[in-house]
């Protein structure tokens, strides 16, 4: 009869200390599924062969992704017409000084190759958008919505990370998208 | 550990192994069965590292919509089932003519032999939810299609409009609805 009380109150006591931890797995068996197939979400990038070398493009534009105060959404992808178009979302800022890579751009041919960069977003929204490749700065749009072209040259066999900067004068309380087209000449 | 909290425990396991299984085998099965060129590697993008590629844009939204689309049938038709058997059940406690129906459709068995409890319901729905809210965020960032992600929002509204149903008729168990009864 003692026995069977003590395994009562064992069991009681054993039951009060893992309750949290229950309440912990419980909250785990929602987020981790919601986690995984966030991550199960497929992204477009160049396939490579086993020896990680891309095998179907001569000049190619990889995104380099990753998360970013100001940059989200980011896509690159193909036209029908050969050129690439790169798209993100800018979201609400503070006014500063943003800068992050986006694409990593490789010239695998033996050739010069000339890249003409052409960005642009929706409204204009008295930030200045540009880019810097190989520390050189260039400028996308001015803080008036006006936008210029950029054109850069490649050297055969050789690698370029692409970063974009946005200026912000002052604050800016929306998000706008932000397009830029990639033209080989 | 409360009854409840083992009970919740108990009745979670499933629907969270479906949502996984539902999205991975969508995209899987799309991939062998479209013969789409694809790549497992790493990139820093969410929370674990390893990550699907395909090689172009309008595969990517292809398998991404239908996989999606997938997880939420796997999950949206048991809840939308279980909700109707409740209702059919609920329905035939107190309108003789849904008990007369359900005899004449021999369909007896099916509403009484019912395991399908507010908790359940109220766990499946929760689910469903987490799907609706993943499928129409894809979709406002342009990664889903549009009618997927608003088949997303159908069944979850249809959801949560059938988990309401359930909870008030559980509550008019406790606190029955005056008018509703004939004998007052």
């Amino acid at each position: 009869m003692i026995s069977k009380n003590k395994k009562l109150k064992y069991k009681k006591t054993l039951g009060k200390i893992l309750e949290p931890f229950a309440l912990g797995v419980l909250a785990l068996l929602f987020i981790i599924p919601a986690i995984t197939v966030i991550n199960l979400e497929p992204i477009t990038k160049k396939v490579t062969d086993v020896l990680g070398v891309t095998t179907n493009s001569e000049l190619i534009f990889d995104l380099v992704g990753g998360t970013h105060e100001i940059v989200s959404a980011e896509k690159i992808y193909k036209e029908e017409n050969g050129d690439y178009t790169y798209s993100a979302i800018l979201t609400k800022r503070a006014s500063d000084f943003y800068s992050k890579p986006i694409i990593k751009i490789i010239n695998n041919t033996e050739d010069e190759k000339t890249l003409t960069f052409l960005g642009t977003t929706l409204n204009p929204t008295r930030s200045e958008i540009g880019l810097i490749i190989k520390d050189q700065a260039y400028k996308l749009q001015r803080a008036n919505g006006e936008s210029q072209k950029v054109e850069i040259l490649l050297r055969p066999q050789s690698e370029y990370l692409v970063y974009l900067t946005v200026e912000s004068v002052v604050g800016v309380q929306f998000s706008e998208e932000f397009e830029m087209k990639i033209s080989q000449n | 550990m409360s009854i409840l909290l083992k009970k919740t425990l108990k009745l979670s396991i499933l629907p969270a192994i479906l949502m996984i299984a539902g999205k991975f085998v969508g995209v899987i099965a799309l991939i062998i069965i479209y013969d789409l060129p694809f790549d497992v590697g790493n990139q820093i993008n969410g929370i674990f590292s390893t990550q699907i590629f395909l090689s172009n844009n309008t595969d990517t939204l292809f398998v991404n919509s239908f996989s999606d689309l997938a997880m939420i049938v796997v999950l949206g038709i048991p809840t939308l089932y279980m909700i109707l058997n409740t209702a059919v059940l609920q329905s035939s406690k107190t309108n003789p003519r849904t008990i007369a129906k359900v005899v004449k459709f021999n369909m007896l068995k099916w509403v009484t032999g019912t395991n399908s409890t507010f908790l359940r319901i109220f766990l499946w729905s929760s689910f469903v939810l987490i799907s609706s809210i993943i499928t129409i965020s894809n979709t406002l960032q342009g990664d889903t299609y549009r009618w997927i992600g608003i088949t997303a929002g159908v069944v979850s509204l249809l959801c949560v409009w059938g988990l309401i149903k359930t909870f008030e008729n559980e509550t008019d168990k406790v606190y029955p609805n005056n008018k509703k009864h004939s004998y007052y």
